[in-house]
């Protein structure tokens, strides 16, 4: 009841036409600019950011909430038409999505995934309503040690899970941990890693890095790529509606798909990739039309569609309960949080009641209006993706150095922009996963500091980690999910040596 | 192109790189100046735990790289430096220039080198659209949500004198 309470306030605040027109204002960008190819949900938030700056903190994460799910919208288009994911969540709905559209299906796939994203978002924002405040009151439980633990097993999760390469994922963590390190050293105030730059003081900021990753790395790799590729946008035709068919097996995968999504989305070590493939595999198993599946089966677009949708607010409970980023793109949010001076968590829930429901009341406005948006909308967004390539990354490239540069007001920033977009570039080419390194960034020096913490108040005895029930149930789980996937896979590469495939063909 | 030896030669670097952060992580860690009081659990601690990671993932990146099997089913795949280094150099130019000629000009060179760089040759146009792009751009975070991108010290001093 207290929830509901909290949550007819979060209405009233987000319901005010000021804040409405800024959750309304959000989605919109959110969808364009997530909708563009080559820029991904994380890409979207970071290079949106500017545009809040001068807001409330209210409004502005009203309007944030707006443009997360905006671009999650907008991503699903982009892997439809064009088969370009934009981030780890959508590869699997590329796959049938592009597969209709290139029979002319294109529409139909748009709009499984548009009202099976406004189900799954809706009843996700549901659940994060009521598991959030639990989650909060699970976290008063929590010591530094506790802390410590979660974010290590976050950490785990996003490098370990993820990618396909363990080595590649531990050093894509690494370097965004020693990223994390540059500046002044919170407890101690001393400066670390600044290589006698003033500007370096403050530390080296996430959005930086991740503009840097996401939009000048991919922009270098794109330019270094396209003479060699060549993309198809299929034109979107016929009616917009599905046919009765199509809702017969859509509605399943829809509620299936939010199954999966939100508690492993809401979950510390969560994120969107797994229930989107775990959705695939259970339609593939149930659906009548098997031989569809890779072929254009509607049921492979609803069900990964919801899970990711599901998953992505799912992620916003540990988000915004205990500070933990679990995604690259719920990273950035903390980071906008952090801009601020705001720290998410138990304390947040206290001490801004009013920004935390406002935000979770206007997820649910924001899943009405990109409905609204979406349906009747979409060949709007088609027109997005045929802007030509030299001026789409010429404008990504300015919008990128424009968020950078305004951080600041710094020309330092720029620098460390390009730098960080060569190396972002490099990786791609090395096939090195992105995510970790923002993740880790902005966890390093939380985990660091609960670290610190917790060795101090057991005056340096290193086994708290260890005697504390609930932080060693986490670092348990944590170390099982590093080795359980090494010793099944090598299980199974004894098991089937012969019939090795080729790993994906995606 | 697609050989082995050029994904070898990735994988080398890869592994290089990542343990030459990690020994100047741990480099730059020694050198640093701690109070003896915070000495068990000061600031070195977990600098020196990054360093150590950094060193061991790429040592056995390296060594796989050097001695072991490929074991990353990719093809390698070409690249396009030139266009790499256009948009490098437009790069450049704009944080160079930023400061001193202004928002406006640096970012419609940014523009025109990256719209070059993807292939583009109708230079004029390109120009015309960064111009206007980054006119928009500076109107509306200036004017709009009260940012301050730069008019550029040049610029101010050609015309001196006015209200604001």
């Amino acid at each position: 009841m207290e929830t509901l309470a909290a949550l007819g306030h979060g209405f009233s605040v987000a319901l005010t036409p000021y804040n409405l027109l800024w959750s309304a204002l959000g989605v919109t960008v959110g969808t364009a600019v997530g909708v563009l190819p080559g820029i991904g949900p994380a890409l979207t938030v970071a290079l949106l950011l500017p545009v809040t700056y001068n807001l409330e903190p209210t409004s502005a994460f009203i309007m944030f909430a707006g443009i997360y799910y905006g671009a999650m919208y907008g991503g699903s288009t982009t892997a439809i038409l064009l088969n370009t994911p934009g981030e780890s969540g959508s590869i699997v709905t590329a796959i049938d999505g592009h597969e209709m559209a290139r029979q002319g299906r294109g529409a139909q796939a748009l709009a499984t995934a548009a009202i099976g994203s406004f189900v799954a978002g809706t009843i996700a924002t549901v659940g994060l309503t009521f598991v959030a405040p639990l989650l909060v009151r699970l976290a008063l439980l929590f010591g530094p040690a506790e802390y410590f633990a979660l974010m290590v097993l976050a950490l785990v999760t996003v490098t370990a899970v993820l990618g396909d390469s363990l080595p590649r994922g531990l050093a894509s963590l690494l370097f965004g941990l020693a990223l994390g390190l540059v500046g002044i050293d919170l407890q101690t105030g001393q400066a670390r890693f600044t290589l006698g730059i003033p500007e370096m003081l403050d530390g080296i900021d996430t959005v930086v890095v991740a503009v840097g990753l996401f939009a000048i790395g991919e922009t270098l790799y794109v330019a270094a790529r396209h003479r060699f590729e060549t993309e198809e946008i299929y034109a979107i035709k016929g009616s917009m509606w599905m046919s009765k068919e199509d809702w017969a097996r859509s509605w399943k995968p829809w509620l299936r798909g939010t199954a999966f999504g939100f508690p492993i989305g809401a979950l510390p070590a969560g994120g969107s990739e797994i229930p989107t493939f775990l959705s695939y595999l259970t339609e593939k198993k149930l659906t009548k039309h098997p031989e569809e599946f890779g072929h254009g089966a509607i049921e492979a677009v609803a069900g990964p569609e919801a899970a990711n949708n599901a998953a992505a607010a799912g992620v916003l409970a540990p988000l915004l309960s205990l500070g933990l980023p679990t995604s690259a793109t719920a990273a950035i949010m903390l980071a906008a949080f952090q801009q601020y001076g705001l720290q998410p968590g138990p304390l947040l829930f206290e001490s801004n009641p009013e920004l935390v429901w406002g935000m979770i009341a206007s997820l649910y406005i924001g899943n009405v209006l990109l409905l609204v948006l979406n349906l009747p909308m979409a060949p709007v967004w088609v027109k997005l993706l045929k802007i030509p390539r030299p001026w789409l990354y010429g404008g990504i490239l300015v919008f990128a150095t424009l968020g950078a540069y305004t951080l600041n007001n710094n020309a330092v920033d720029l620098v460390i922009l390009w730098i960080i977009g060569l190396i972002g570039f490099a990786m791609r080419v090395l096939d090195v996963p992105v995510a970790p390194c923002v993740v880790g960034l902005i966890l390093g020096p939380l985990a660091e500091q609960q670290f610190r913490r917790a060795l101090s108040i057991s005056q340096g005895d290193p086994s708290v980690f260890f005697t504390h029930p609930i932080s060693l149930a986490i670092l348990v789980v944590a170390v099982l999910l590093v080795l359980v996937p090494i010793f099944l896979r090598r299980r199974r590469r004894h098991a089937d040596l012969p019939a090795e495939t080729p790993a994906e063909s995606v | 192109m697609t050989t082995g030896r050029s994904l070898r030669v990735g994988e080398a670097l890869l592994g290089g790189a990542v343990l030459a952060l990690g020994l100047f992580v741990a480099a730059q860690t020694a050198l640093l100046k701690v109070a003896p009081t915070h000495a068990a659990i000061g600031p070195r601690l977990f600098p020196f735990l990054i360093a150590t990671g950094l060193i061991v993932v790429g040592a056995l990146v390296l060594r796989e790289a050097l001695f072991g099997h490929v074991a990353h089913e990719q093809r390698g795949i070409e690249l396009d430096w030139l266009a790499v280094a256009l948009v490098s150099v437009g790069l450049v130019a704009q944080m160079l220039l930023l400061e001193w000629i202004g928002w406006i000009p640096a970012t419609t060179l940014l523009f025109l080198a990256a719209a070059r760089a993807f292939g583009s040759r109708r230079l004029a146009l390109d120009a015309l659209i960064g111009l206007v792009l980054a006119s928009l751009a500076f109107v509306t975070f200036n004017y709009g949500l009260g940012l301050s991108l730069p008019i550029g010290t040049a610029i101010e001093q050609l015309m001196p004198a006015e209200g604001e």
